[in-house]
């Protein structure tokens, strides 16, 4: 800057200008002021640098000194127990020192005649600057030459192919390659393709920058000057200085109190998460397609795809009656009925019995639902009655506007399956309670799903909504009535409640008042929830972490309502039976409290306020979770760029343009339509999508009988599929001797086996790895095997085609390359992972071929025998190169077979030039 | 390679020469026309610290320094392949307190002649193609570690001729590995670097049973149940091409690569996520004309100087362990003009001797300072 001379220049300038000018030697004057200020403190972290290395050198000299004193000890404990155990004068290389020692005396005497002793083939020379080679000067020993082995790169055996892992990437990285004949190291940054995407990674602040930062501002204020030199200094913008300052600033403040809170966060983090925080890794980390952890061939962060068809919830065939343990609902309810109500009906059956049926029911209600995500506060409403459904059609609007595709028929289903739930109900209310209570609960349900129907097929539509909130007020008051008709019921309702809320339920008390509160409760609820809910929903929310919440209504959603089992199965040493069957009726009485209350509000003309608009929130924040999840999958970038280079590889077929398609599985919740991700693609839909198995856009397995899937009439053999058991009708796996088989049905039993399933079960061959009879390394078969037997699967790392381009260039120059063309989004290779048939050589007359199969989903190449192959054979198959890329032992035809040209012998490590 | 950041800069040594020690050519030894690698004192067993071999082509031959310069050949060995072509030797003592010396290069054959005997004790078959380095454990003196172009870093137990185990496989080097070594005294530590221009640490704790079994194994070695070694504990991006040497410093390492000096960094590796951590790089040793491949340092046995040579046969000894690092002396012959592979520094570093690439051995001896 050169104000100074401005300045000089500047004096026939008016004096507005004049006046800016000053203002600019002022800053100029005060940033030469910031700069000495950055620069001593500069100067000083500087000074603290080379203070604080030293430092950590003197004290690692420390530490070494005795470190390498104990060495010296053990090299001196070799000397005496070397002289101690033997005869000293076995030791050759001994003896030549003392040889050595002797001669050089004579040496001396001499005065360093070489011929002296260069006649007398000595085994010990000694020399002074002589000219005579060293390696003439004593007779070698020489060392019997061993074998060597034929190059290869340490690899590491797969059974399965893997998907490359993103820090194995070659592509953006600069390679370095010499060149083996002149030995010079050139640094190839091989084309256009390879622009190196450097990530504009947020640098960390350093301590010692953290100094300088704080340090200038202290001493020169917060200004943009300051904050521009400080940045320049540190090579940062200044907004990040900025930043930074405010961080640190902040930084400052909250450390104090941090330390006071320290102590009371000391709680046990796990079961303060709630479910869904903890079934993240579970979510992220599962792969549903192999079911293992940490799947490495589809990785981590899959898209979650939930299936259409849900199964039934499970359901223990011998459990009746027995109870599941000291705490059993059963025993409570049992003892209780003792005491008291002695029905003839043996009612607790018929209430599990029902209740069993009601979840069935429920979970395929859900099942529809959970398309919106939502569902989890509705999942706990198994014992939904007719109110709690009045509060479900309020909600419904929500729902629809959260999910991305409304569709109409799911909620036909959810009608149906609630009022096949109403109807249960109603069916136990008249079985437990009084029958002429019945007659109207029955005529209320019918108006329920009425309401129901209405609020799904157009939920804005206010007329139609006024229509089911008359009825669910009638509701309200009937079962009014019915409360007030069973007093006491209603009393000891309360008492039961207040009880719980004091966290102590003696079972012997409390016995009486349960039965009548679970076969009454849904008659006293309306009254008692108005009153009590408040109290009783703290409870539950002291006694009842969000995780084992969050259990207990996967629970639900597993086992149905049956209490026993989410206790025993889910909430093992969190819960007891008793409670979870206590927390099951409550969260009943809840939702029927959410309905009462939805209702209440909606007839006061408030319908954003109260429960449901919190559920509507409640809703959205889930909703965007999940969505972060799904955000956080890591697609595999393939961008495909037509590079002028195209490495060699192998390949299955000579034809050009038809490569398979990599499959992945759609998320539809309906038979597939035209957004179908499978059939946008290409591909077949599988078991993996979220298809419903009626989708037309699956395939459908074979239905063979005979043939064992091993000719093209088998339809999977056709497509060049394998067998699933889980699809195919007669495919089955067996386990162990075959005499006892897994869950196969009695009518398959007719010794069918099918014959395409092999890479599934791993049926493969024994294969030797040994030195080929061609070149280099090459692959054998231990056993006799026939035409179009299956002999292994060739494995390797699943690389994008960008990814292959580029490896496929290094191999290229070492005239060794593993990588295979799988379909069109991978490329396997085997060069530093897979399995012993990389190694099998090629030839244009080969004894194998290889095949890519789609294995459940996968695509995976097997290698058949083309025909008869003896033991001991060495194994080939054309690699199939495309014409104008094999390489050139490939398309002579008499060089074939060799995979590997003997490279050009290592002439030396000449200049290796960098 | 990122900017250094303010306060985390290197301490870097002057090149002006201090003369703290002279040191003169006092031999001159012409081994043959091929090239020679490497050049080793044996610092494992006391009674041979004067004892050196040195390797190049297919001959292995061991010297001994005598008083006034003077060089004695003991011993020579010839590999009946004249195609091998020996890149590394290392000194080893078997369990009994035998002296081995353990020799390989280009055909990945790992050669142990048994120096007592005059015999070859045993070969090693296993490594993918050459071998770039082998170091012996100091504490353990019959383990060696052997570094190939075959991107393998393996374990052996000379004893009983057992690859131990193999440091490669998902986390591994991605191209030849240049450089081992072990850590003084931390037994289950090595570092290794590479053409991929990384430095990797590893450990072999949670595998020391098998090291351990390796040496009471009775039945064939190619019956051992070898382990892999995926992961190192640790990864250092500390340069930017080729790093052909690393050497611990206590718990520090010293690296070079092409780039005319010897780094001294920490590794700080992070407790909770092993393979993670950063590198605090703390002095530098400038060398200059030293920026060709395989060139290797050697330090004395206490570690208190280092000699590295140049591609224009000047040798470089650096005090290491001083900050900032003092250069001891910059020696030069006019005759010496060949680029030098390896250097040696005697159990106390009064003598020096490197091996250069036109076969010749030079030795330098300190001038007694009085």
């Amino acid at each position: 800057m050169d104000d100074d001379d401005n300045n000089d220049a500047g004096e026939w300038l008016s004096e507005k200008t004049r006046f800016k000018m000053a203002q600019v030697e002022e800053k100029t004057v005060s940033s030469k002021e910031i700069l000495s200020v950055i620069d001593s403190l500069k100067k000083q972290v500087a000074a603290d640098r080379s203070l604080s290395v030293k430092k950590r050198l003197e004290e690692n000299s420390k530490k070494l000194g005795g470190i390498t004193n104990h060495l010296y000890t053990l090299s001196n404990e070799r000397r005496s127990s070397w002289i101690g155990d033997t005869d000293s004068a076995s030791d050759l290389l001994t003896k030549r020192q003392k040889d050595a020692l002797g001669m050089q005396n004579g040496i001396d005497l001499s005065n360093g005649d070489d011929d002296g002793y260069s006649y007398q083939e000595p085994s010990t020379a000694v020399l002074m600057g002589s000219s005579i080679p060293v390696k003439n000067a004593v007779r070698p020993i020489k060392l019997t030459e061993v074998k060597k082995l034929p190059p290869y790169t340490t690899w590491i055996f797969l059974d399965r192919n893997q998907r490359m892992t993103e820090d194995q990437s070659v592509v953006g990285r600069r390679r370095i390659y010499y060149d083996q004949n002149g030995g010079e190291a050139l640094i190839c940054s091989d084309s256009e393709e390879e622009v190196i995407e450097e990530d504009e990674e947020k640098k960390e602040f350093f301590e010692s920058e953290d100094f300088i930062l704080r340090m200038t501002i202290k001493e020169a204020c917060l200004s943009d000057p300051v904050l521009e030199s400080l940045a320049q200094c540190l090579s940062r913008s200044p907004a990040e200085v900025k930043a930074r300052y405010e961080t640190l600033m902040k930084e400052k403040d909250v450390e104090a109190s941090k330390n006071r809170d320290i102590e009371a966060q000391n709680w046990n983090s796990f079961l303060e998460k709630d479910l869904e925080a903890a079934l993240d890794s579970f979510d992220n980390l599962f792969c549903r397609r192999c079911l293992v952890f940490d799947c490495r061939l589809h990785g981590c962060s899959q898209d979650l795809i939930f299936p259409a068809d849900k199964q039934n919830p499970w359901n223990h065939p011998d459990e009746e009656n027995a109870p599941c343990g000291p705490h059993c609902y059963r025993l409570v309810l049992k003892s209780e009925r003792n005491d008291t109500v002695r029905s003839p009906m043996n009612p607790e059956d018929k209430s599990n019995s029902s209740s069993d049926g009601v979840g069935a029911q429920i979970s395929s209600k859900k099942s529809a639902r959970r398309k919106a995500k939502s569902s989890q506060s509705e999942s706990a409403s198994s014992n939904t009655r007719n109110l709690s459904e009045s509060s479900d059609s309020e909600i419904r609007p929500g729902h629809e506007e959260s999910s991305p595709t409304p569709q109409l028929s799911p909620s036909k289903n959810k009608i149906a399956g609630k009022s096949g739930i109403l109807k249960r109900n109603s069916k136990r209310v008249a079985e437990r309670v009084l029958i002429c209570m019945c007659k109207r609960q029955k005529k209320m349900t019918a108006s329920e799903s009425d309401s129901l129907a209405s609020g799904c097929v157009s939920p804005t539509d206010m007329k139609l909504r006024s229509n089911p909130r008359k009825q669910s007020e009638d509701a309200t008051s009937s079962s009014h009535k019915d409360v007030k008709s069973s007093n006491t019921g209603r009393y000891r309702k309360k008492d039961w409640t207040l009880k719980g809320v004091q966290g102590e339920v003696p079972p012997n008390e409390t016995v009486n008042d349960l039965a009548l509160t679970s076969s009454n409760d849904f008659s006293i609820r309306e009254e008692f929830v108005d009153e009590n809910l408040g109290k009783q929903e703290l409870s539950d929310d002291n006694s009842w972490k969000a995780i084992e919440k969050g259990l207990f209504e996967k629970g639900v959603e597993i086992f149905g309502r049956n209490s026993c089992l989410i206790a025993r199965n889910l909430l093992n040493g969190l819960k007891t039976c008793w409670e979870v069957f206590q927390y099951m009726t409550g969260a009943d009485n809840k939702l029927a409290y959410h309905a009462a209350s939805g209702v209440l509000s909606l007839l006061e003309g408030c319908s954003k306020y109260d429960l449901n608009g919190a559920m509507g929130s409640n809703e959205v924040r889930r909703r965007s979770r999940f969505l972060r999840r799904r955000g956080r999958v890591r697609r595999l970038k393939y961008t495909w760029k037509s590079t002028a280079y195209h490495s060699i590889r192998k390949r299955i077929t000579e034809r050009k343009d038809q490569p398979c398609r990599q499959y992945n599985p759609c998320s539809c919740q309906t038979a597939c339509g035209k957004q179908c991700s499978c059939l946008l693609n290409g591909t077949c839909c599988e078991k993996y999508c979220g298809c419903p198995k009626s989708c037309k856009n699956r395939f459908r397995g074979c239905h063979c009988a005979k043939s064992q899937c091993r000719s093209r009439q088998c339809p999977c053999f056709a497509a060049d599929r394998e067998c699933d058991p889980d699809v195919c009708r007669n495919c089955w796996v067996s386990c162990g001797d075959g005499t006892a088989s897994l869950g196969v049905p009695p009518q398959r039993g007719d010794n069918y086996e099918c014959r395409n399933m092999k890479l599934l079960l791993k049926q493969q061959q024994r294969v030797l790895l040994g030195r080929s009879e061609v070149s280099g390394w090459g692959a054998f078969l231990k056993n006799n095997v026939g035409k179009h037997e299956y002999l292994g699967e060739y494995t390797g790392e699943l690389i994008s085609h960008r990814e292959a381009d580029k490896r496929g260039k290094i191999y290229d120059r070492e005239n060794s390359s593993f990588l295979f063309n799988l379909n069109d989004q991978f490329v396997l290779d085997a060069y530093r992972k897979g399995d012993k048939l990389k190694f099998a050589n090629h030839s244009p007359e080969p004894n194998c071929y290889a095949k890519v199969i789609m294995v459940a989903g996968d695509h995976r190449v097997g290698i058949f025998a083309k025909e008869r192959i003896n033991a001991g054979e060495e194994l080939f198959y054309d690699y199939r190169y495309e014409p104008d890329r094999a390489p050139a032992w490939a398309r002579k035809p008499e060089a074939s077979g060799s995979k590997k040209e003997d490279g050009a012998p290592w002439s030396g490590r000449a200049k290796k030039l960098a | 390679m990122a900017k250094t950041p303010i306060g985390l800069e290197p301490v870097v040594g002057s090149l002006t020469s201090t003369k703290k020690r002279e040191y003169r050519v006092t031999n001159r030894l012409q081994e043959g026309k091929r090239p020679l690698y490497a050049v080793i004192f044996n610092f494992i067993d006391s009674r041979y610290f004067n004892v050196f071999a040195t390797v190049g082509g297919n001959r292995v031959t061991v010297y001994q320094c005598l008083e006034g310069g003077v060089i004695a050949v003991l011993q020579s060995y010839v590999d009946e392949d004249k195609d091998e072509s020996f890149y590394t030797v290392s000194w080893v003592c078997n369990v009994d307190g035998t002296p081995f010396l353990v020799a390989g290069g280009i055909n990945g054959v790992i050669r142990v002649i048994d120096a007592s005997n005059e015999k070859i004790h045993k070969s090693f078959v296993g490594h993918g193609d050459s071998i770039n380095e082998i170091r012996t454990q100091p504490l353990k003196p019959s383990l060696i570690v052997s570094a190939s172009k075959d991107e393998s870093v393996r374990l052996w137990n000379v004893h009983t001729g057992i690859c131990i185990l193999i440091f490669a496989g998902a986390g591994g080097h991605r191209n030849e590995v240049l450089s081992v070594d072990f850590h003084p005294s931390d037994i289950y530590r090595i570092a290794s670097c590479g053409m991929d221009n990384t430095v990797k640490i590893w450990s072999m704790k949670e595998f020391w049973t098998y090291v351990e079994k390796s040496f009471t194994w009775t039945d064939l070695p190619s019956k051992f149940p070898t382990k892999y070694v995926q992961f190192p504990v640790f990864l250092a991006s500390v340069h930017s091409n080729y790093v052909d040497c690393n050497r611990w410093l206590g718990d520090f390492i010293l690296s070079k690569s092409v780039d005319n000096e010897i780094v001294l960094w920490e590794p700080k590796m992070k407790e909770q996520s092993p393979g993670e951590g950063t590198v605090d790089i703390l002095q530098k040793y400038p060398v200059p004309e030293c920026d060709i491949w395989f060139i290797k340092f050697s330090c004395d046995f206490h570690y208190n100087s280092a000699a590295i040579g140049n591609r224009e046969g000047k040798i470089f000894v650096w005090e290491l362990q001083s900050s900032p690092p003092v250069l001891i002396a910059r020696l030069s012959h006019a005759q010496s003009k060949s680029p030098i592979r390896q250097t040696a520094m005697s159990f106390d570093g009064s003598t020096i001797l490197c091996c250069c690439e036109d076969g010749t051995i030079w030795r330098w001896d300190a001038v007694p300072a009085n």
